[in-house]
Formats: structure tokens, C-alpha cells, sequence
């Protein structure tokens, strides 16, 4: 049997004023195990730990006890205090018996009995403390980041510039995201292209990040620390060790296709970049609008290219990277207008939504950012804006803020003003959410000197009579109906996560909310991780947010892996729940229970495995293990019964 | 497929062709449709206050006739009563002690209503129910070439918790005439108010309604306009009528109910029908169409 | 022994904190209850509630987590699951199922704490003590 010593505490008055330590400690005497007891009037001080140590060494102690405050407080301390003694620090317990008893009652005799209870029950546990040393894992100190938007950038670039190797990966040909498409940024107006394209390239030129572009994580196994990525390269058909990005292969591709990145509205070639500032600034061949590829004629690019670059015999490939944490910035998408049949979304050309207006304003869209109409390339004198179009709509769409419309929505209609000044700009809202800094004088801006008219309802319907878009709606603050004979309408649509998302997030084995964003491992206090160990969120996969909070977000995840990184280990509070395999039949009840995914069922051996760096300890899998195979680590069911029994003991 | 069928005053009357149209296409589609032996008047017109529980007499009763009819299902066509008997449905649902108190009122009854034993359901989910395969083997390939202009009003669409489809953005009735081989043609005004019972004392209100949503019909390219409901009929047919009566340039529109035209699309005769019952004849048009 | 006699499970993260505040607040509450820490609520298993009443126990509080605010995510929803089965098997076994609770406190409600515990206290009198024929 263990020997275990107690030492109680008097802390001054604070325990002692109700507590009678004399009856303690001479209670404590007979417990089982007990071979030494001594009071101390501050246990926690210098010479209440000397005490500590000498008796562990004169007493031969294996098992130490300490009556005390609460295990909040100093059970660190106390366990630091005997392992200088050269007992393992997991078998010191803390019995609480200030906050728990001497604070809390009053009458002496009761809250000595109880004191006495609670010391019985903590040497109970000891007695059974396993020896412990705290789990160590080696990590991989390289890092995955999934989207190569604003959020992804900021985080790669933060990696990397702390030394480490990123691998970042982007399905598009060319990094930058949504952030590429704006016009300019509210609410100072920078341009987006002059802040974002100096990071861009940034990346390119950064010898530790290893840029992916048009590229897919495809599988993913491992867990924190140590992660086995396969990603999909897919064929570029251009090979970027020769080209040099001249153009000249765009220029002469006969094939005309809608420009995605421009909303449809302007036309790109089957071979293209996706815009001028692109990263990296070299053309990809799109297959399935390829003449060659489709009919098996063309080569024009191939014949043009000076450089031999063109490689219509690419193929895909799938390469696999090791790293030791993820980052997910795979950012949003807006959710379709064709959605909303009441306001002719899909049918009726004017009215697009609010990336499309971006691309309107943007000097580089297809309109050089003068304000023109889909439809006639009209300059549209009056401009309806719509917020919360789909989103705070839970009966119809989603129930969440889409967050960013409030602003971009004020800052849309200010351009418009800029751009068309005769113009008339008119937005309804359900509410202005304005938080952030100089949000709010932004929108007052957009009131008094941009004369944006704000009409507070919803809009009921959109149609087209006359050669004009009619937009039906209902002013709350009047209580009447109002009509808007508008040339163009701007939905600001909902965010939604980006669709093929939610097939990595699945993949990847992290949670979403109901609304497919993901959810954090807590949403205060560890915003940027998810429940997975070792995998981060950052940016609009997360939920929506406008370029601050994103960039926020990137850094936070980026010192997070550094901070993970500077170390060789991961260390683990060893206070796991295990596996006794020759218990367990592999029912795989606790896989189920288990919120980390840190056990699974080993089909060879028929038992379930415990991925011991992912287990967060809180004991659900013990509980709910029917054989007793699953056991806490210094928590098993011996430990809790045997404590039940010492408390309840005549 | 069988179910009850509770036709409601105005079916009986001024509807006559929502009913007979009705009853012979879901013959044809075998539905097995037998009308209440007894039945009363929804109680539409008492439903004015908040706190009346007499007003749920009447639709409560006619309830208990269709449970103790058998069948699951109760049909009901007039989109008033529709509403009438769904809300009374959940009203008797969500307020147990309210339930015994009509039970206590309605003393001749022996059996009790709770709620769930029989389900109302209108004629476009009947359809729905029915399904898109069932419709196409009675129909056939062929197309007509009418196109349609779907008008939904509102007592199929709200209160929410009892509406047969988005209020807002509704696809069902669109969906059934395209089963039939029917063209629909989407107006905006298809889920404004006709302005209901207005027409009573503020018949103004009714015929700006009227206009709004016939001339969005016709601007769309509609030949008609099809209705669910008796009281949306008459606004839209006869106030429609009055219209053009002191407006030369108003142009007119022919309204039917929507199984007037599914009917026949099922290639049943539209002889059938009473056209003495439209104040705008939908006969030139069907002539036009080849339909007649 | 101090009677009834009550053995509480607390989860490390809330109810034990919230015991603690509780503490540090000065409040005061009966002395029945022997507190045992567990890193989860739902961690304890049934067996141990069984346990507690086999050995005398008149009575057993298990604290959480709010729903939704558990730190394991959703360790409270298993405890949760776990107590209603559980409460039905006590019927079976003839103890009423008062004698077993489940709470939620916080790591804030430290003057919540202490009305759960003088509350089920007072409950756990009147029902008397357990007269547990060989479970």
C-alpha cells in the first residue's frame, strides 16, 4: 500500500476559524494509507512547502494530501512542491476544504465532520493515483491553409514569416478571393486591388510558402501535430516552368466565354488569367470550353507561345504534403438571387447582386467602373439597394446577419453617388448596424453629403413594367407603401460558406453550425480553433465578416501555430481516458460520445484506439463505456467508487 | 387515393364549376372523392373577432362529421374555407381547454375532434400528393397552348403555420399547370391581396386591386388567369367586368378556376362547365385555342 | 454523521467553480453535501449514483454545465440523456427519483449554488432517509 502523508492547513484563520484541525488530524491518522499527518498554519508558504518535502523524504512518502483551498488555486504548486521531492506530481491531490467547507458553513462541528468526509475521500483517490508523465507528440512544423483569399494570405504570410513552411492551396487559378473583386473598402474607400495585390505578391516571393493555385485538398489523415494531406493539382495545362505569362496565347484563344470573375459580365478566353494583377500571373486552359479539348482541334496556343509552354498532355496530380496544423479560409459565396422569385432574381437582368455592383465600380471591371446596367449598358439613374436580402429571414432563408451588407450597402450607394451624381440612391433596411470603427460616420457621410435616401422596410416585390424596375415596398417609419420606378436594383444577398466547402469540412471531420459555417472550439475564448485539435477557422468560413475582423482572425490563427511551432513536442495533460483492451469489445459506444474524435474503432484488432493527444479528458467515453474499458487516468470507476464509499463510511 | 370532400357554400352556388370541373378530373386521376353527408358553413364570416369561440363551432363540427366520415383526408376547394377549417384545426391543436369548452357547447355531438385525426388539404397538395407520374399518364405528352397566369390570393399562403407554400415565393400552383402540359406565366401580383371583402364597403380599394393585378397578367402574356378561390373570382371576374364596362381601354382577361383548365387538359369536355357563371366569357379564347 | 447525507458530483469547469465563488463570496449553505470532483458531469456514471445510494446516501446532486456552455461541447447533453433513463430505473428500484438532481450552475452562480443546495437539501429531509433493501 501507498504512504501517503496529509498536510492540513490552517490558512491563518480562514480554514481554522471553523475547522477544528486537531480533530482532523486526528481523524486523518487512522485512514488507510496514511502514515504521516501535520498541520501548518500556511501550507502554501516557503516553509509550509519545505515542510512538505522534508517529511515526503523522512517519511518515505509516495502520496501526498493537501487540505486546503481550493485545487484551483495551488494544486500546480503543490505538485511542483513534490516533484522537487522527487514524487510524481500526479500523485499529490488537493482535498478543498476551505472554499468548499470552512467559508461556507458556520457551526464548527459540522464543517469538521464535513472537512474530515472530504480529506477521507481525496485519500481514497490517491491511494489509486497512477504515476503519470504528460503525453508528448512531435510536430510537423509546417502548416496547411486552405483559400487563398485575404484571410488565407494574411495567415501564410504570418506563418511564414515566423519561419515556418505554409503550404497554401487555392482552387482558383489565381490567389487574392472575393477580396480581388472589390472596388474599393469601406469605410476609408481604399482601393481593394492597392491593399490586397502588395500581399499577393508577397506570397509569391516568399521562399517559405509553397503557393498551390488550381488546386484541391482531396484527403486528409492524421491528426494534430502530424497531419497526411493529399492535394490535387489540377492540370494547368501551361507549363509554368516556361511561361513567362506574355499573354499571347490569350490574346489569340478564338474561344469566348462568360468571365466568371466579372459576374458574367465581360468575356474571357478558354485559356485566361483570371485578372491582370493575378497571382500568379499565368494563364490556365479551361478544358471544358477548350476547342481542342472538346473536339480535338485548335492549338492555336500551342503554335503562338514562344516559349514551347503549352502542355495540352498535363494531367492531374495528386501530390501529399505533411504538416502539423491547418488553417480553413475557403471564405463565402453569395446566395443566388434566382432565390428570391419575388424580386425577379434570375429573371430580371438589372437587378444583381452586390459582387456584381462591386465589379460595376471596379476600375478594372468590365465597365472600367463606370456605373452601367447589365441589361443596355445604361447609365442607371435611379438605384434601389435591398439589405438583408435572405438573411434575418428564417422562415424563408437563413436566420443570421450577414454583417458586411450594412456597410458595403452604404458604401455601394456613396460610390454611385460619386460615380453618377445626378443620381438618385435609395436603400431599405430592416435595421443599420453600424459597429466598428468609423462605421458609423461612414453612413452618416453617405446620408448628408451623399444625399443616400434610407427608407426603413422590407421590399414586397420587384418587377419590370414600362421599361422600369418596380420596386414595391413598405416605409415603417411613415407607415405607408412606397413605390421606387427604379433602372437598377442591388440585392444585398446573404453569405453563404463556399459550396465544395462543406465536402472538405466534412473530410476533415470539423463541425458546422445549422447554417454550414464552422463552429469554433469556443466562441469566446477560442474563436479561431475548431473542435479538431490542431485545425484553425479563419476568415468567412467561420461565419460573415467584413476584412478587419478576417484579417484579425488570420493573424490570431498564424501566432497560435507559431506558437505551437517554436516547440518540438506537443505536451498533453496525460489525464486521459484510455483504452484496456482486453475489456473492450470495440461496440464503439464511445466513439460516439466523444466530441474530439479521438477514439475510433480498430477493425483488425476489434477494439477502439485512443488517439491520446486529441483527448480533451473529459470522461464521457468512461461513462459511457459498458465493459469498464474506457477508464479516466487517476479518474477510473475504482477511484470515484471507492471515494463515494470513503465519504458515506460510518 | 380516398377522401372526404367538404364543398362549402359558395361551391354549391356561385362556384359551381370550381366543384363539377374538380370532382370529374379527380375521377379521372382515381381519386375516390365522397362528399360529407352533413356538413355546415366554414363559420368564414364570424371570423372577424379574436376571442370568439363560436366562431370555431361551425368549423369544429364539420370536422366531426369528416372523422366520423372515416377517411384521413378532407378535401376542401373554396380557399376560404381552407383557411377557415386549418386554423380552426390548430387552433383546437394548440388550445386544449378551449377544445373542451366547444366540446361542451356542441352537446348533440357524440363524437370529439382533438386535432390530428382528420387532415385538410386543398387541391393543389392533393395534386402534389397525387403526383407528377399519375397527371402525366392521364394527360399524356401533349401541350396546350395556353399560358396561364397562376394566382394564388392569400388564404392559401397565410398565416404562415397554415399556408400550402412560401407566401412570398410560391411554386406550387405554377408546378401543377406545368404537369398539365399548361404554359404558367409568372406576374408579380400573383400573391397580392384581391382585396376580399372589401368589395362590400370599400369596392374602390377592390377595383385598384383588380386592375393591378389583371393588367400584370395580361402585360405578361397571360390568356388567363386562374384562381383557388370563389371570393378571388368574383373580384377579379366581375369587378374585372365593371371595369371595362366605364373603361373602353381596359383591356379584359378571362378567370377560371384552376380545374376549369386542368380539366381540360385531362381531356375532359369543358361542355361541362356553366359559362353563364363569368361575367368575362373565357369562350372566345378557348374558340381561339382550339378548346372549344 | 450529518443527516441526510448528500454526495454531490461537480464538473470541474462550472458547478465546482461556481461552489468555489460561493466560497470566496462567504455565502453559507448546509453542510450535507460531500462534494466530488469530476472533470465533466458526464463523467459520472450511473453506476457511481447507484453506488452512493447502495452506501448510504440519502441523496445525490450532479452539477453541470448551462446547455450549450458546456466546456466539453456536449457533455452535458450525454448527463442529461444519462439522469432521465436514470431517474426511470430508480422508480424500478423503488427510490424515489427526487433523490437524484440535476443541475445546471454556473461558474458565476455562486449564489445560485447555494440555493440548489439548500434547496435539495430540504427536499432530501423530507423525503428521509433511504431505506435500501440489498441493491
Amino acid at each position: 500500500m501507498k504512504r501517503i502523508g496529509v498536510f492540513v492547513c490552517h490558512c491563518g484563520i480562514n480554514i481554522a476559524g471553523t475547522v477544528d484541525i486537531k480533530r482532523v488530524v486526528e481523524a486523518v491518522k487512522n485512514f488507510p494509507g496514511v502514515v504521516y499527518v501535520e498541520d501548518y498554519k500556511y501550507m502554501c508558504s516557503d516553509p509550509g512547502q519545505n515542510l512538505i518535502r522534508e517529511k515526503i523524504k523522512s517519511e518515505k512518502l509516495d502520496g501526498v494530501v493537501i487540505a486546503a483551498c481550493s485545487p484551483t488555486l495551488h494544486e500546480k504548486t503543490f505538485r511542483n512542491t513534490v516533484s522537487q521531492a522527487g514524487i510524481n506530481p500526479y500523485n499529490c491531490e488537493i482535498a478543498n476544504i476551505r472554499e468548499q467547507c470552512s467559508w461556507v458553513h458556520t457551526n464548527m462541528e459540522e464543517a469538521t465532520e464535513k472537512a474530515i468526509r472530504i480529506v477521507k475521500s481525496i485519500v481514497a483517490k490517491t491511494l489509486l493515483d497512477e504515476s503519470l508523465v504528460p503525453i508528448k507528440s512531435p510536430v510537423v512544423k509546417r502548416a496547411l491553409v486552405v483559400g487563398g483569399g485575404i484571410a488565407g494570405i494574411q495567415a501564410a504570410l504570418n506563418i511564414a514569416n515566423s519561419g515556418y513552411e505554409v503550404v497554401l492551396v487555392e482552387k482558383e487559378p489565381s490567389i487574392g478571393g472575393r477580396m480581388a473583386q472589390f472596388s474599393e473598402t469601406f469605410p476609408t474607400l481604399d482601393c481593394a486591388q492597392c491593399i490586397l495585390t502588395p500581399k499577393m505578391v508577397d506570397v509569391a516571393s516568399n521562399e517559405n510558402i509553397k503557393l498551390l493555385t488550381y488546386s484541391e485538398v482531396v484527403d486528409v489523415s492524421g491528426s494534430v501535430g502530424n497531419f497526411k494531406v493529399k492535394i490535387k493539382k489540377k492540370a494547368k495545362s501551361v507549363d509554368y516552368e516556361k511561361c513567362t505569362g506574355c499573354g499571347i496565347c490569350v490574346e489569340k484563344c478564338p474561344v469566348k466565354v462568360p468571365n466568371e470573375f466579372d459576374r458574367g459580365m465581360s468575356e474571357r478566353k478558354a485559356i485566361y488569367t483570371q485578372f491582370p494583377q493575378a497571382v500568379p500571373n499565368k494563364p490556365v486552359i479551361d478544358r471544358e470550353n477548350c476547342t481542342y479539348f472538346q473536339k480535338g482541334k485548335c492549338r492555336l496556343c500551342e503554335r503562338v507561345c514562344p516559349f514551347g509552354a503549352i502542355d495540352f498532355e498535363q494531367e492531374d496530380e495528386v501530390i501529399e504534403e505533411e504538416v502539423g496544423a491547418i488553417v480553413l479560409a475557403t471564405g463565402y459565396e453569395l446566395y443566388d438571387v434566382s432565390n428570391m422569385g419575388e424580386y425577379g432574381g434570375g429573371e430580371l437582368e438589372d437587378v444583381i447582386d452586390g459582387l456584381t455592383f462591386e465589379r460595376l465600380l471596379s476600375s478594372s471591371g468590365p465597365t472600367s467602373g463606370e456605373v452601367r446596367r447589365p441589361s443596355d449598358g445604361k447609365v442607371p439613374k435611379t438605384v434601389v439597394f435591398v439589405k438583408c436580402v435572405g438573411s434575418r429571414d428564417p422562415e424563408h432563408h437563413f436566420p443570421y446577419c450577414s454583417k458586411v451588407c450594412c456597410m458595403y450597402t452604404t458604401k455601394h450607394a456613396m460610390l454611385y453617388k460619386h460615380r453618377v451624381p445626378d443620381g438618385k440612391a435609395y436603400i431599405f433596411y430592416m435595421d443599420v448596424r453600424t459597429a466598428g470603427k468609423g462605421y458609423e460616420e461612414f453612413y452618416q457621410r453617405a446620408q448628408e453629403e451623399d444625399g443616400v435616401i434610407y427608407l426603413r422596410g422590407k421590399v414586397s416585390k420587384i418587377y419590370k413594367s414600362d421599361g422600369k424596375l418596380i420596386v414595391d415596398g413598405f416605409d415603417t417609419l411613415t407607415g405607408r407603401k412606397v413605390q421606387v420606378e427604379a433602372d437598377m436594383v442591388v440585392l444585398a444577398m446573404a453569405i453563404r460558406p463556399s459550396s465544395g466547402a462543406e465536402k472538405l469540412f466534412n473530410l476533415l471531420k470539423v463541425s458546422t453550425d445549422a447554417n454550414g459555417f464552422l463552429t469554433e472550439a469556443h466562441p469566446k475564448l477560442r474563436p479561431v480553433e475548431s473542435l479538431t485539435a490542431g485545425i484553425f477557422l479563419v476568415g468567412c468560413a467561420q461565419g460573415p465578416k467584413d476584412i478587419p475582423d478576417s484579417v484579425s482572425q488570420a493573424n490570431a490563427a498564424a501566432s497560435m501555430i507559431s506558437v505551437m511551432f517554436s516547440q518540438d513536442y506537443l505536451i498533453h495533460e496525460p489525464i486521459i481516458t484510455g483504452v484496456n483492451e482486453d475489456l473492450c469489445s470495440g461496440c464503439g459506444i464511445c466513439v460516439a460520445v466523444c466530441p474530439y474524435d479521438a477514439r475510433k474503432i480498430n477493425r483488425e484488432k476489434g477494439t477502439v484506439e485512443v488517439n491520446e493527444i486529441l483527448c480533451e479528458a473529459c470522461g464521457a467515453c468512461a461513462a459511457a463505456c459498458p465493459s469498464g474499458a474506457a477508464q479516466q487516468k487517476n479518474l477510473t470507476d475504482r477511484q470515484i467508487i471507492s471515494m463515494i464509499k470513503a465519504i458515506l463510511e460510518e | 387515393m380516398e377522401v372526404s370532400y367538404y364543398p362549402g357554400c359558395t361551391l354549391k352556388t356561385n362556384g359551381k364549376n370550381f366543384e363539377v370541373t374538380t370532382l370529374k378530373l379527380l375521377e379521372k386521376l382515381d381519386v375516390d372523392v365522397k362528399e360529407l353527408e352533413e356538413w355546415y358553413c366554414c363559420g368564414v364570416t364570424f371570423s372577424q373577432s379574436e376571442e370568439n369561440l363560436i366562431q370555431k363551432v361551425a368549423p369544429i363540427r364539420t370536422l366531426v362529421k369528416a372523422k366520423e366520415a372515416g377517411r384521413k383526408k378532407l378535401l376542401v376547394l373554396c380557399a376560404m374555407c381552407y383557411n377557415t377549417l386549418k386554423r380552426a384545426v390548430k387552433f383546437i391543436k394548440d388550445n386544449p381547454d378551449k377544445r373542451d369548452v366547444i366540446h361542451d357547447f356542441m352537446d348533440r355531438e357524440s363524437t370529439k375532434y382533438f386535432g390530428d385525426e382528420v387532415e385538410i388539404i386543398d387541391l393543389l397538395s392533393l395534386l402534389k400528393l397525387i403526383g407528377r407520374e399519375k397527371i402525366r399518364e392521364v394527360v399524356g405528352d401533349k401541350r396546350l397552348n395556353l399560358k396561364v397566369a397562376g394566382y394564388y390570393g392569400c388564404m392559401l399562403l397565410r398565416p404562415r403555420d397554415i399556408a400550402i407554400d412560401s407566401e412570398t415565393n410560391p411554386t406550387l400552383l405554377e408546378e401543377m399547370l406545368e404537369n398539365f402540359g399548361l404554359s404558367p406565366v409568372y406576374f408579380p401580383f400573383r400573391v397580392e391581396c384581391c382585396g376580399s371583402y372589401q368589395i362590400l364597403n370599400n369596392s374602390d380599394f377592390v377595383r385598384k386591386q383588380t386592375r393591378l393585378i389583371v393588367s400584370s397578367a395580361i402585360e405578361n402574356g397571360a390568356d388567363f388567369i386562374v384562381t383557388l378561390c370563389p371570393l378571388c373570382f368574383y373580384n377579379l371576374d366581375e369587378v374585372q367586368k365593371e371595369i371595362a364596362e366605364e373603361d373602353s381601354a381596359f383591356k379584359t382577361i378571362p378567370v377560371m378556376y384552376i380545374s376549369q383548365l386542368l380539366s381540360i387538359a385531362a381531356g375532359i369536355s369543358p361542355e361541362i362547365n356553366d359559362f353563364n357563371l363569368h361575367s368575362i366569357d373565357p369562350r372566345p379564347v378557348l374558340r381561339e385555342k382550339g378548346l372549344l | 454523521m450529518i443527516k441526510p447525507k448528500i454526495i454531490a458530483f461537480y464538473c470541474k469547469w462550472c458547478t465546482s467553480a461556481g461552489a468555489d465563488l460561493a466560497g470566496t463570496s462567504r455565502l453559507t449553505y448546509p453542510p450535507n453535501v460531500i462534494p466530488v470532483r469530476v472533470m465533466c458531469s458526464s463523467r459520472v456514471d450511473a453506476e457511481h449514483v447507484l453506488e452512493a445510494f447502495k452506501n448510504g446516501a440519502d441523496g445525490v446532486l450532479i452539477g453541470g454545465c448551462h446547455p450549450g456552455d458546456c466546456h466539453y461541447e456536449t457533455g452535458n447533453y450525454q448527463t442529461l440523456k444519462r439522469v432521465t433513463l436514470l431517474k426511470k430505473m430508480l422508480e424500478d428500484l423503488n427510490i424515489d427519483p427526487r433523490r437524484l438532481r440535476l443541475e445546471w450552475v454556473s461558474a458565476a452562480e455562486g449564489k445560485r449554488f447555494t440555493e440548489v443546495v439548500k434547496e435539495f437539501t430540504e427536499e432530501i429531509a423530507k423525503l428521509g432517509e433511504l431505506k435500501v433493501e440489498k441493491l
